[in-house]
This record gives structure tokens, sequence and C-alpha cells, in this order.
């Protein structure tokens, strides 16, 4: 097992630049998300790895070796494909064969017919290793059938069987969640977790699909235009963004995004409301505040620092509620969650109250950065919603 | 659901045009080939199996379906493969590939009795550009080669009138005709080969050219195989006008060239023997049926993988 380090990677296609001098380093051993919205580079980062496309600049290591001038095939690294790309005229044995069949055979035995008695005792082997691959996967029965007659879950399985059965540096995927049907993919989701704790090897794994990437990985790179933008644990990801494209991008649903300004006091502030306590901010600087669904809840009568909003939609998750508010006459349209048992009956067109939860919300300077919340609260303002 | 008798007017027309201009001059071919008919003999004589025992016994046709299977067994083969080389050349470059396409693909559309005399021309014994050229040769290192010394001293090779070089000669020609729409058609298969397989083999390990054609592009190119084939056999039995321009007079020096269709035209349309012509086009047909059959068994049970 080896750490794989990215060092200022740059990519363009023609003029378009694609990947802006990308930083990574992935720990041995770790589950890595690479995720964004689609054309943000994610895929062009994982092939870069992978050695199928070169980089304009910038090197990759795998451990301590610089391979860019690898060829894929030398980097030891496994790939699951989006189409699965298993060969369609092989069944699922030869499928996961061929690998060890490219790596650990002479050319005579590869020879069809002759190269299984040439090498007999490596074709056992090889054997057994598909098998016990198999047996992980669960996909034993299927082993003698072709791709084509297979569902598109079993066809999954094979080709991450594909990939397990040579024990790769690390395990490249690309989307390969993203052809299955809902219930399977919430489903996978989990074994690919088990798979990594098991098997204790690099996943590297591409997604647009932030829940996939929250659920998953022990770290994720959240990437837009062809920079990471932020890379840490899922928990920080999500309550800790230090940009407002990456609060906006993580999370559903989406973040409430209101703007609002930093006083003199140093509190932001949505009109009257005071939202968020900020550190020495320059006053009067145009701020986006955040608050994520659950850090807002309904208020029980008419308490400071209030919101109202009229009720546009309400979203029903069975366990959870997600009412649709639009606040200060339409302008902006904000996301409550609550529990189904506390909203009683408020009806469509109805005016709701709600207050954020203490210490939430997310200042976000006019250039999109996080602005620190100061460390001691200013004795001067001691009511602060 | 009320029975009626509509559906009769659906398929009765294209059943009617089946019979009338497919399945029954089959049928009367079939027929005929049993007995001596000839066009303006009115009371033609049932032989039985007369004509079929003559395909399989005088020499004339036993050097017929010589000619024909040499022609067949080298135009098939070549045309294929060269076709399979160009189209994998043409595909892996993006510079010109547009002209080279259209190069190759010149002799398809171009009507094969001009070209036969340009080739004619070319292969003239004394004028012609192609034995001009290799005397051009003589006296260098090339006459090391026995072949050329021997052409050097006492002539080369008349080409079309030489029983020796002549059905060879209207194969290469077959072939530099045929292989530039096998190439087509290899193209136009190479394009569905999804790009990712290619990555996958990458991947796994297939580090040389070889190991992705064997892995990638010949099998997904299966389909397409058994269609070019099949093709290329059908259209290498059914050679007759490079041979008709050629040899208008029976079929070349010796009857080294007197290949299928020819003998069909020379049989039933130049002497008037209906009964043997039609015996001759049925063993054709049985040719190209059995042919028809092993590439439907091989489309259904080899290549589609789906």
């Amino acid at each position: 097992m080896s750490a794989i380090h990215l060092d200022s990677i740059r990519k363009s296609f023609g003029e378009t630049p694609v990947l802006k001098n990308i930083d990574l380093s992935i720990r041995a051993g770790e589950f890595l998300t690479l995720v964004g919205p689609s054309g943000c580079g994610k895929s062009t980062l994982l092939r870069i790895l992978a050695g199928l496309e070169a980089p304009s600049a910038g090197s990759v290591s795998i451990g301590d070796r610089v391979v860019n001038g690898v060829r894929p095939a030398n980097r030891n690294l496994a790939m699951v494909f989006q189409s699965y790309a298993l060969y369609p005229h092989l069944s699922i044995e030869d499928n996961m064969m061929t690998p060890l069949r490219l790596r650990d055979l002479s050319t005579a035995g590869r020879l069809p017919w002759i190269g299984p008695l040439l090498a007999r005792e490596k074709y056992r082997e090889m054997r057994r290793q598909v098998e016990e691959t198999a047996r992980v996967l669960r996909i034993e029965p299927l082993l003698q059938r072709k791709p084509g007659q297979l569902s598109g879950g079993q066809r999954q399985r094979a080709a991450l069987g594909r990939a397990m059965v040579r024990k790769p540096v690390a395990f490249l995927m690309d989307e390969p969640l993203s052809n299955l049907d809902a219930a399977l993919r919430i489903h996978m989701r989990s074994e690919l977790a088990e798979l990594h704790r098991s098997l204790k090897t690099t996943f590297v794994y591409v997604t647009h699909d932030q829940a996939e990437a929250l659920t998953m990985s022990d770290r994720m790179a959240v990437m837009m235009d062809g920079d990471i933008l932020q890379l840490g644990a899922p928990d920080e990801i999500y309550n800790n963004p230090q940009d407002i494209r990456v609060a906006e991008f993580v999370g559903a649903p989406k973040i409430n995004l209101l703007p609002g300004v930093i006083d003199s006091a140093g509190q932001a502030r949505c009109g009257d409301v005071v939202l968020s306590r900020v550190g020495v901010g320059a006053a009067s600087e145009k701020v986006t505040i955040g608050l994520r669904p659950e850090h807002l809840e309904l208020a029980g009568g008419d308490e400071k620092g209030s919101l109202t909003g009229r009720l546009v939609h309400r979203e029903n998750l069975g366990a959870d509620l997600y009412l649709h508010l639009s606040v200060q006459d339409g302008a902006h349209r904000m996301v409550v969650r609550t529990a189904p048992h506390e909203i009683g009956r408020v009806s469509i067109g109805d005016d709701v109250r709600f207050v954020r939860k203490r210490g939430e919300a997310m200042v976000f300077g006019a250039d999109g950065k996080r602005i620190r919340l100061s460390e001691t609260p200013a004795a001067a303002v001691p009511e602060v919603a | 659901m009320a029975r009626t008798q509509a559906h009769w007017w659906f398929v009765g027309p294209a059943l009617f045009l089946m019979v009338v201009i497919l399945l029954m001059p089959i049928g009367i071919a079939g027929l005929l080939s049993f007995t001596e008919y000839s066009l303006g003999n009115p009371d033609a004589h049932w032989v039985g199996l007369d004509n079929y025992s003559k395909i399989l016994t005088r020499s004339t046709y036993e050097k017929m379906f010589g000619a024909t299977f040499r022609y067949v067994f080298v135009v098939v083969p070549l045309s294929v493969g060269l076709g399979l080389g160009a189209a994998l050349l043409i595909h892996s470059t993006r510079r010109f590939s547009d002209l080279y396409k259209t190069i190759y693909f010149l002799p398809v559309m171009a009507a094969l009795i001009a070209m036969a005399i340009v080739w004619e021309f070319a292969l003239h014994p004394t004028i012609g550009i192609v034995n001009r050229t290799l005397e051009q040769g003589c006296g260098t290192f090339l006459e090391t080669w026995g072949w050329y010394a021997e052409g050097c001293a006492n002539g080369f090779p008349t080409w079309l009138t030489d029983r020796h070089y002549a059905i060879w000669t209207v194969a290469f020609i077959g072939v530099w005709q045929g292989f530039g729409f096998n190439m087509v058609l290899y193209l136009a298969g190479l394009t569905s080969v999804p790009r990712e397989l290619y990555h996958a083999a990458e991947m796994d390990g297939a580090r040389s050219a070889w190991d992705r054609f064997r892995l990638v592009t010949w099998p997904m190119l299966g389909p397409t195989t058994v269609f070019v084939v099949t093709i290329s056999f059908i259209r290498s039995f059914q050679v007759f006008d490079t041979v008709e321009a050629f040899y208008p007079q029976g079929g070349g020096p010796s009857k080294s060239v007197y290949v299928m269709m020819f003998a069909i035209y020379e049989k039933a349309i130049q002497q008037n023997l209906m009964g043997i012509g039609a015996a001759i086009t049925v063993v054709f047909l049985a040719f190209v049926m059995l042919l028809t059959v092993i590439q439907r068994w091989l489309v259904e049970r080899r290549v589609h993988y789906a």
C-alpha cells in the first residue's frame, strides 16, 4: 500500500483549462471522494491519476515513484468505469481472469488451447483467485454467464470483481453507481464502504452525487471549475464549508442563503434580524448568510429574531418534513426542516414563523469565502438570537 | 374479433411479387436443370440427373470449379484482411483520413468494365506499364531473386494470357477492386466500439497493440466480420464482368479463368443450352445458400453478445 500524490496538476484541452493547479495527497488506504458538478474536472483528474490522460503540467506519484511517464498498464491501479466496460464476448469468469492473464502469464501461456496446458499451475492459481473474489462479492453463480445476461447491479459487481482480483495499489472508480436504480444505489453505497473496510486498500471515487460522497468517504474533495475548493472529512465539509459554493453543493435540500450586511457591532444581519456574530469584519460589508434547513426551527410565539415566511410547498419524507417558505415578499425561498408532528395544521399559503438555532449560521463574504466567527461574543450585545 | 379477409389484402401484393419474381424463377430453373431445354425448342426432354452428372464428371466443369474456388479463396481472405488493415490504419489517424477513404474507395465506385480495359493496357506483355517497369529492374540486385532473373532472361509473364498466371491476375484485380468496400464496412464497425473498453483493457494490462486487438477490437468487430466475409464470398462467387471483359471468348487461357457465372452465361446464353445452364445456376445457388445459412448460424450463436 502506498500513498498517492498529485502535485500542481494542470490540464487544458486546447484553450480551455480543465484543471488549474491541483495539489492532492491521497493517504494509503483511505476512501477519498472527488465530488463536484459535471464538468468540474473530477473525471479528468481521475483519468490523469490512472494514466489514461496526460497532464499538461505537474506530476503524479504513487509511493515514492513519479509515474508521469509510466503507462496505465504498469501503474498497478484498477479502475471501475461508469459503463462497467466488461468485455461482452467473455464470460464473467474470463472477464475477471483477463487482468491476471495479461499480467502474470508469459506470451506462450496466453496462447489459446496450448496456453492452459503449458502453464497449468498458474491457471489453477488464477482460477482460485477468481473464485475467491467471486465469493467475496457473492457472484459465484454468475461466473459462467456473459455480461449481456446480467442485470445492472450484477454487472457492477462483476466489474468490481475484475478490479479486485489482482490486488492493485488503489481502486479508481468513475461514477460506478450512476447507472443503477435508486434503491440499489443506496444499497451499494454501504456495500462499497464495507468492501473498503475489509480490503483496506485506497479507493479514489468520483461522483457528482454529494450524498454518495458524504456517506462513503473518509475524506472528500469538493471540486468546482477545475479547482479543489475544500478537502476534508465529510463532517467538516458539511458543517464547516469554507466557500459558499461548497456550502451550496453539499447538503440536500440546499443550504438557505440570505443576503445581509455586517453592522458596526460586528453582527451579520439580514434586514432587522441579527443572524450571527462575526469577528472584527469590516462594518457594512455585504455578506451572504447561510443556514441549513436543520438549523432552523419553527418559532412558538413572537420570539425575538424570528423570521416569517409564507408556506409555498411541503415536502414530506416520512421522518422529516421540509417546509418551503417564501420570505421577504417572495424575494427568497427558504427550506425549514421539521418533524411531521411539530407542524400541526399549517396549509399552503399560511404564514409561518421560524427562528434559527443558536450558533449555527455561516457567513460568507462578497468573494464567497467564509468569514470566521469571533471566538468571544461581544459583551455589548447580550441577547442575540 | 371478427374474422375478416383483410389480412390477405395486406400481405397479398408482397406475397404475389415474391412468388412471381423470386420463387417461380428459382423453381423453373430447378425444373429446367433436369431437361435439355433450349430457347425455341418446343419439346424438351426430361433427362433426369444427366446435367448434374455432367457437371461432376466433365473436365470443363472441373476447370470451372477450380477457377471459381481459386478466385474465391484468394479474393475473400485478401480483401477482408486488407480491408480490415486499411480500416484500422485509417481509424488510427486523424490526418488525411478522408483522403485515404476516398482513394481506397475509388475502385469500388469505378465501372469495372472500364477498369478492366485499363488493366488490360497495364498488363500488356510488351507495351504494358507493369512489364516495362519490371524490365527496368533487370541488372540490379533484384536478379538475385530466381523468378526475377528468369523473367529478365526469357521475358516476364504475359499475365492475362498465361494460363499459370491468368486466374491469379484476375483475382488480384478482384482484391484491388473489392477491399475498399470491406474497408468502409469495417470503418463503420470500428466507430461503434466503445472507447471505454480500450481504457479498461489498458488498465487490465494490455500493453501491446496486439493484446488490445485480441481483447477488444477483433471480438467487437465480430458481427461486422461475419457480414463482410459473407458479402465477400457472394461477391466473389458472382465474379463475371472482369472475366467477360478480358476473355469474351471462352474463359481465359485453357479455360483457367472459367468461373461459374461466366460458365452459366456461356452455356445458357451464348450456346443456348438452357438445361445445363440451369443446372450450374442451381449449384451456384446452393453454394450461396450454404454461405448464408452459415452466416445466420454464426451471427445467432457466436457474435451477438447481448
